[in-house]
């Protein structure tokens, strides 16, 4: 914003003229409203995205619970500047049927512009910077993975899920999985798109007819699992959802015995 | 260009007798679609085997496109074709016939060439569509109250989804570039008409020619499919596909005619003076989003086209078993699909940076930070569609570099703020109705701003993918924002365009109404998406019904605002109090001209001759 007064005499140093500036009414105010909302932003990221998502149930979802709650600080400064300005030329409004006095014919201000550009430049670049450090390290876990997974070959039919487990030699509609042991979803579909969605492990996958689609992740927590369809696949789309479980190894391979499997 | 003989002193009526324009209107129209509809519908079906859908299909899309191709040939679309191809033109009394000229209210139902006219049958059609979308948005929202619900069939459910999305779709794309940039934009660059007044009142009726169309889908048993129509779901979907294709495919066609006229009209017709960096931004902003649609929308009509051919002659584009993908629709709906946001929100936006500096009584601040913030966002918005696809598995190494993309839009962004934050610094804003919506865009635009970075960004949408985080996140964005800057346009050149003011009391109810339902009903839906709700479902767990329970009363609020809106237009047009020339005291020249605004706008002795740009408002600083 602009850094001229019209109702005071430029101060001589630029340490003066800034003292000056954030003297002037509506810059303390707008500055003090703009603490305020990043506080509020900064409080909600910190209680709202935890409360509201699911129980964390891999690393992936703790990955993503971060994230989310990350971007929130980021952008709550954001939410501060834009949020402390408006609601101080809210508060100074005019109201009545005619026009207001004419305000300083302000047509630009190249410092403004430019810190502003070169922030929003940085948080952008912050921003995008973490997300790709987040995707890479995810990359790598399932890569690192991938060697002792196991593996479970997931077919979405409208609207069921099925879940072939070859190494045990079960299909199932339940998503049985063992915790902390590495799991690989192959993904198909036999006609529509569909979207493999096991919500408390924060992964996700499109099951396509044409070719097979590839999950990593481990369950670190013991739980009941929702698995969805997050893509509208036709009339029973809302429907199409099963229950499964993150078991102890013990569990499973009971549960693998009780469906005439083959443990390893 | 219409040739207007300005030296005419009486107004020539063309000879009853002889001309068959005058003969024509939109009941000429209706009646010849209908038959040409009826009669192409009994003709195909006698040789075909209907049990088949593949024929079923094939005939209905030929009925479709007979009907609109009937319809523009009743109203008299190909009168000056027909005479360039015969070697003749229309003459200098008929031409003035075309542009409505003393006709009164008969005009809004012809093929009239005037920009004001066209102007208003947009707005009218806009309303409508909006209207019926928000209707199906309302049944939508009451399905969802409660857990359980069986109000509406799962079937029903899923084309109200569908057909609730590309009502809205339509409408949004139209509702600030239509009714204002046809009839405020030439008059604001001090032109008479626009470049092409006959293509004008063209996309209009092909325009209107899709309505019944789209409205058919309802009696040919719905889509399944949501707007997107992804492949190959629409394939395999019922009769009612053929509805939503034909639709896309008319649309296309009015949105490339729409869209070559406005930019060709900024670029060959501003008033002497008017350089670039003297064009008002609203004029900018509309321009650079019709620009955008030009090259994106040919590819949603490509995508239907295929659908299509996949429908009827058996092609396999969309097929796996017949060697086709999926993901080549995606492909092609996104590639239009992302640009189309930006060309729905733009003009938003560009409403919004016109009023502020009227309301402000201060210059826009950083005329050259707007441009380029709509250039930059309409740049990179061309090389983000892929963001949509992070989960479909087509390249999971390309998810990297779109999210650097689309990430990267929000510094263009951040410029749009940046110009509204500093138009509004040390001014006093005169809080009209337009004014208000200033303040509820930014707080809009902000949520649905950073709501967009979480979903760009590839871990998070593996939760967010898919859920109901989206849609309260793009709700925000088009409807919180786009939607908010086209009713403060309304509210704004409303005097202008009705010669009458809005409703200050109903305009404020409605607005609190609005935006206050808005908030309720959309953070309430990211609380569903967060807690895992997935997107278009019919029927949800119990976990997420306190969260949707807030969302449907939050939907009742709004649409009761949008209720008393509709009655303050409609009240106000017939009984508001008379505007002024200038209710506002703004420098545009639209102000400049009366209400009604003559047929060629100005004056022939006194074009405007812009000497300065239109933001010269407030007192010098030192």
């Amino acid at each position: 914003m602009s850094s001229h007064d019209h109702d005071e005499v430029m101060a001589p140093t630029p340490g003066a003229r800034f003292t000056a500036f954030f003297k002037r009414k509506d810059v303390r105010t707008s500055f003090i409203l703009g603490i305020f909302f990043t506080a509020v932003f900064v409080v909600l990221g910190a209680v709202a995205y935890p409360k509201w998502m699911p129980t964390v149930m891999s690393t992936d979802m703790k990955g993503i619970e971060r994230l989310m709650v990350m971007f929130t600080y980021i952008s709550a400064p954001v939410c501060g500047v834009v949020l402390g300005v408006a609601t101080y030329t809210f508060m100074n409004r005019h109201t009545g049927d005619t026009p207001p006095p004419d305000a300083p014919a302000i047509r630009t201000n190249r410092l403004t512009v430019g810190l502003w550009t070169l922030v929003s430049t940085v948080l952008a670049v912050m921003a995008i910077l973490y997300g790709l450090i987040e995707l890479n390290s995810a990359n790598d876990a399932a890569v690192a993975d991938s060697k002792n997974a196991l593996v479970v070959n997931v077919t979405g039919s409208q609207w069921v899920w099925s879940f072939n487990y070859p190494a045990q030699g079960i299909t199932t509609h339940e998503l049985m999985l063992p915790i902390n042991q590495p799991v690989q979803f192959n993904v198909v579909s036999t006609d529509v798109n569909h979207d493999f969605w096991p919500v408390q492990l924060g992964v996700k996958t499109d099951a396509n007819r044409i070719a097979v689609t590839h999950l990593d992740t481990t369950p670190t927590k013991l739980g009941k699992l929702d698995v969805k369809c997050a893509e509208l696949c036709g009339l029973y789309h809302a429907y199409m959802e099963t229950n499964g479980e993150i078991m102890t190894s013990a569990d499973f391979n009971n549960w693998v015995t009780a469906q005439g499997g083959h443990t390893a | 260009m219409t040739t207007l003989d300005h030296k005419t002193t009486t107004r020539p009526v063309p000879n009853p007798k002889k001309s068959l324009i005058t003969k024509l209107n939109m009941g000429t129209g209706i009646i010849l679609g209908v038959a040409f509809a009826f009669g192409t519908y009994y003709w195909l079906k006698s040789g075909q085997d209907m049990s088949r859908p593949n024929n079923v299909n094939k005939v209905l899309i030929v009925t479709m496109f007979m009907w609109s191709l009937g319809f523009m040939i009743g109203i008299g679309a190909f009168i000056g074709p027909f005479r360039w191809l015969i070697g003749k033109d229309l003459t200098p009394e008929e031409e003035l016939y075309l542009a409505g000229d003393g006709q009164g209210i008969k005009r809004y139902f012809k093929y009239c060439t005037d920009h004001k006219v066209v102007g208003i049958q947009y707005l009218v059609g806009v309303m409508t569509l909006l209207g019926v979308g928000g209707t199906m948005a309302m049944m939508i929202r009451t399905n969802l109250a409660m857990p359980g619900s069986k109000l509406v069939t799962p079937n029903v459910y899923n084309s109200l989804v569908g057909l609730h999305g590309i009502t809205m779709i339509i409408a949004m794309i139209i509702v600030a570039t239509g009714p204002f940039g046809n009839y405020i934009m030439p008059i604001m660059i001090g032109a008479r008409d626009m470049a092409f007044p006959r293509l004008n009142a063209l996309s209009w009726w092909v325009l209107f020619t899709a309505i019944p169309v789209l409205c058919s889908a309802w009696f040919l048993g719905g889509i399944p499919t949501g707007w997107v129509a992804y492949a190959p779901l629409s394939v395999q979907a019922g009769p009612g596909m053929n509805a939503f294709l034909c639709t896309i495919i008319i649309f296309a066609v009015s949105t490339a005619v729409a869209g070559m006229n406005i930019t060709a009209t900024v670029v060959a017709m501003r008033a002497k003076g008017m350089s670039w960096n003297r064009v008002p931004i609203f004029v900018v902003g509309a321009t650079i989003s019709v620009a955008l649609a030009i090259p994106a929308f040919p590819t949603f009509m490509l995508s239907m086209v295929q659908t299509g051919l996949d429908r009827t002659i058996g092609t396999g584009f969309y097929d796996a078993n017949m060697g086709g993908s999926g993901w080549l629709y995606a492909h092609l709906f996104w590639i239009m699909g992302h640009p189309e946001v930006y060309v729905i929100l733009i003009p938003g936006v560009a409403v919004l940076m016109e009023i502020l500096p009227v309301f402000v009584r201060k210059p826009l601040f950083s005329y050259g930070a707007a441009i380029a913030g709509f250039a930059g966002i309409a740049g990179l918005s061309a090389f983000v569609w892929a963001h949509h696809m992070y989960m479909s598995g087509w390249l999971p190494m390309f998810n990297g570099p779109f999210m650097v993309t689309t990430e990267m839009i929000s510094i263009p962004t951040g410029l749009i703020f940046l110009v509204m934050l500093g138009t509004l610094w040390q001014g006093r804003p005169w809080m009209k109705l337009p004014m208000l919506s200033v303040y509820a865009f930014l707080w809009n635009m902000l949520i649905g701003g950073i709501t967009g970075i979480y979903l760009s960004d590839v871990p998070a949408d593996n939760y967010l993918h898919g859920s109901m985080y989206v849609t309260a996140h793009f709700h925000y964005t088009l409807m919180g924002s786009a939607l908010t800057g086209a009713v403060a346009g309304l509210a704004y050149w409303f005097p202008k365009m009705t010669g009458r003011m809005l409703n200050e009391r109903a305009g404020y109810i409605s607005f609190w109404l609005v935006q206050v339902g808005f908030q309720v009903l959309f953070l309430g839906m990211f609380v569903a998406g967060s807690e895992g709700q997935p997107r278009r479902v019919a029927d949800y767990a119990h976990m997420y019904a306190h969260a949707d329970l807030i969302s449907t009363i939050g939907a009742y609020s709004v649409g009761t605002g949008f209720i008393v809106l509709l009655w303050a237009v409609v009240h106000s047009w017939r009984h508001g109090k008379i505007a002024p020339m200038n209710p506002w005291g703004a420098k545009t020249l639209e102000w400049t001209v009366p209400y009604p605004v003559p047929l060629t706008n100005f004056p022939d002795d006194a074009m405007p001759v812009v000497t300065s740009d239109f933001y010269g408002y407030g007192k010098a600083v030192k």
